[in-house]
């Protein structure tokens, strides 16, 4: 059409607006880990990321980060790709199972980290209660004391919550399957399992990896969660990147270290995330 | 596809081990804001509460002043949700309905602050809205989560705009319509449902936040309720029954919301992610 010049009217406020909340304090987050903006003096550094290399308490936070997004998305990964197969089956009660499936992921991260910090506590809680009363531990077992087990369980918690949202892509992307392929997949004879890896997993190719970038990129930013589940602890074991860039911002201050943090994990994340942007300007080609 | 008998028997105990996982951990939470101080505390737990009671409810609501907070949670996230999908309508308008140069770089760069993590952004925003007096205002804090909520809104109405066809436009055209009236009146009637679920999920990603409540809030009255949650843990005088009532509270809405919209939210939700 003529008018297309209009289009820019109407991204207008949008563009204003985010430039605004979004690019401005992005880009002052980059000046400041150099050392550049909102100080007396400013002079270009890089002693910020100098000092992120020898610092133990940042390596390991970057470790758990790695970790953690690793289990915790190939655990959504494979109970996503397992519930959306069962809702896609022709279910008696089917909005019920997806109401079930569902109801994890509208629990605010924060809460849930609450609610199972409380369902793995030593004494009162019920995962030792259970094991206790099953015979299978006789002593109560300290879930979140212990370095170890305290990361498994955050770890376990997420990985609760967190499953529907790649789930819900999984199952868009089933539904998208044509239905003769499986018709003709089943007079060439093939089994449940054949149909599975030779006509659902290559269909579903696309949607898995969106998926993936997607949950990556969520549970890289992850914070309230294990804020409100150990707050770090014990010790750094269960720190994360987003966790430790808030302390040193927020509680010592150290601007400048605390917001070269968040510019490396932003310089990841954006990398990770190149093959969705590519994919999905593809799409609007 | 026909099944057997076994396979039904299996697909069904599959979906009743997802159905005990799944709310396992809200059946915790639940029953344990029913207990009194003592029980919530014994060892080993009750399954079931010996005496219920509504204790923790009571204290919570009016001592810990969870009113409040909900008023607060409830006012920043409906206009994070109301603000972000305005602005959200019109550029998902603009960028479904118009050819112009520069169009793809700014869509990509739309969806690239996607990916940006709200670590990166809040400190300079604690210095922003320290200079623009916006500091410690739940209005700085609309402000805040619109950053987060906004890229999303704006993909999410595009991708519904998409599916309208272009003949309406041209139909509306042709009858004299501006194109804000073809906006207003012709597709957003057509996208609702997409507008519904773009509403709903930048409401809950509002909601369910803490980090910029954390770093941007500081005064007890304008807390949000999930920060107000943070602040209860740990102190000497609340038990874990007050702390699980706190969070059924701050559930509720959340999920409420989700059951009565589950249709429009899933459907809509799998209409972005696949953008056909």
């Amino acid at each position: 059409m003529r008018d297309y010049y209009k289009g820019y009217l109407f991204i207008l406020p949008a563009f204003l607006l985010l430039l605004i909340i979004l690019g401005f304090p992005a880009v002052a987050a980059f000046l400041q880990s150099f050392n550049l903006m909102w100080v007396a003096t400013p002079s270009f550094t890089l002693g910020a990321y100098k000092a992120l290399a020898f610092d133990p308490e940042f390596l390991t936070s970057l470790m758990n980060t790695v970790i953690f997004v690793t289990v915790v998305v190939s655990s959504h990964l494979v109970i996503g790709l397992g519930v959306a197969l069962l809702l896609n089956m022709d279910l008696r009660f089917k909005w019920l199972w997806r109401v079930v499936a569902i109801l994890p992921w509208t629990m605010p991260d924060v809460i849930g980290g609450l609610v199972w910090r409380f369902m793995f506590d030593t004494l009162p809680g019920i995962v030792n209660s259970v094991l206790l009363r099953t015979g299978i531990s006789v002593e109560p077992i300290d879930w979140l004391g212990n370095p170890t087990l305290a990361f498994v369980s955050v770890m376990l918690a997420e990985s609760w919550r967190g499953y529907a949202y790649p789930m819900l892509i999984l199952l868009a992307g089933l539904q998208a399957i044509p239905r003769q392929q499986y018709e003709a997949a089943e007079l060439d004879g093939c089994t449940a399992i054949q149909k599975f890896i030779y006509v659902t997993l290559p269909n579903l190719k696309h949607m898995i990896i969106i998926a993936l970038v997607l949950d990556v990129i969520w549970e890289s930013r992850l914070f309230g969660m294990v804020y409100s589940m150990t707050g770090g602890g014990p010790g750094y074991s269960t720190q994360i990147l987003t966790l430790l860039s808030y302390k040193q911002y927020f509680q010592f201050f150290n601007v400048s270290y605390g917001a070269s943090m968040a510019v490396v994990l932003a310089t990841v994340l954006f990398f990770i995330s190149l093959p969705y942007l590519r994919m999905s300007m593809r799409q609007q080609l | 596809m026909r099944k057997s008998k076994q396979v039904w028997v299996f697909i069904y105990a599959a979906l009743g081990v997802m159905f005990v996982y799944n709310l396992l951990p809200f059946f915790w939470m639940v029953i344990s804001s029913f207990k009194t101080e003592l029980e919530v505390i014994s060892y080993p737990a009750t399954l079931l509460p010996n005496e219920f009671t509504t204790e923790a409810y009571e204290k919570i609501w009016l001592q810990e002043g969870f009113l409040l907070y909900f008023k607060n949670s409830l006012i920043v996230s409906l206009s994070t949700a109301a603000l972000s999908s305005l602005v959200g309508i019109f550029a998902g308008y603009g960028f479904s309905r118009f050819r112009f140069p520069g169009r793809l770089t700014l869509m990509t760069a739309f969806l690239a602050t996607q990916m940006i993590p709200g670590v990166l952004l809040v400190g300079p925003y604690f210095k922003m809205l320290t200079i623009a007096g916006l500091y410690n205002t739940l209005f700085g804090l609309i402000l805040a989560q619109t950053s987060i909520t906004l890229p999303f809104s704006v993909w999410m109405m595009k991708g519904y705009m998409d599916t309208v066809p272009i003949e309406i436009d041209q139909a509306a055209e042709v009858d004299g319509a501006s194109r804000l009236q073809t906006m207003f009146l012709c597709i957003v009637p057509l996208v609702l449902p997409g507008l519904v679920a773009t509403t709903i999920f930048a409401f809950l990603l509002s909601w369910g936040d803490l980090l910029w409540a954390l770093c941007l809030i500081s005064e007890q009255s304008k807390q949000t309720i999930t920060l107000g949650i943070t602040q209860l843990v740990g102190q000497f005088r609340v038990q874990w029954s007050e702390i699980m009532a706190a969070t059924v509270i701050a559930s509720i809405i959340p999920a409420t919301l989700y059951l009565i919209l589950q249709r429009y939210l899933v459907q809509g939700f799998a209409e972005a992610a696949v953008k056909e």
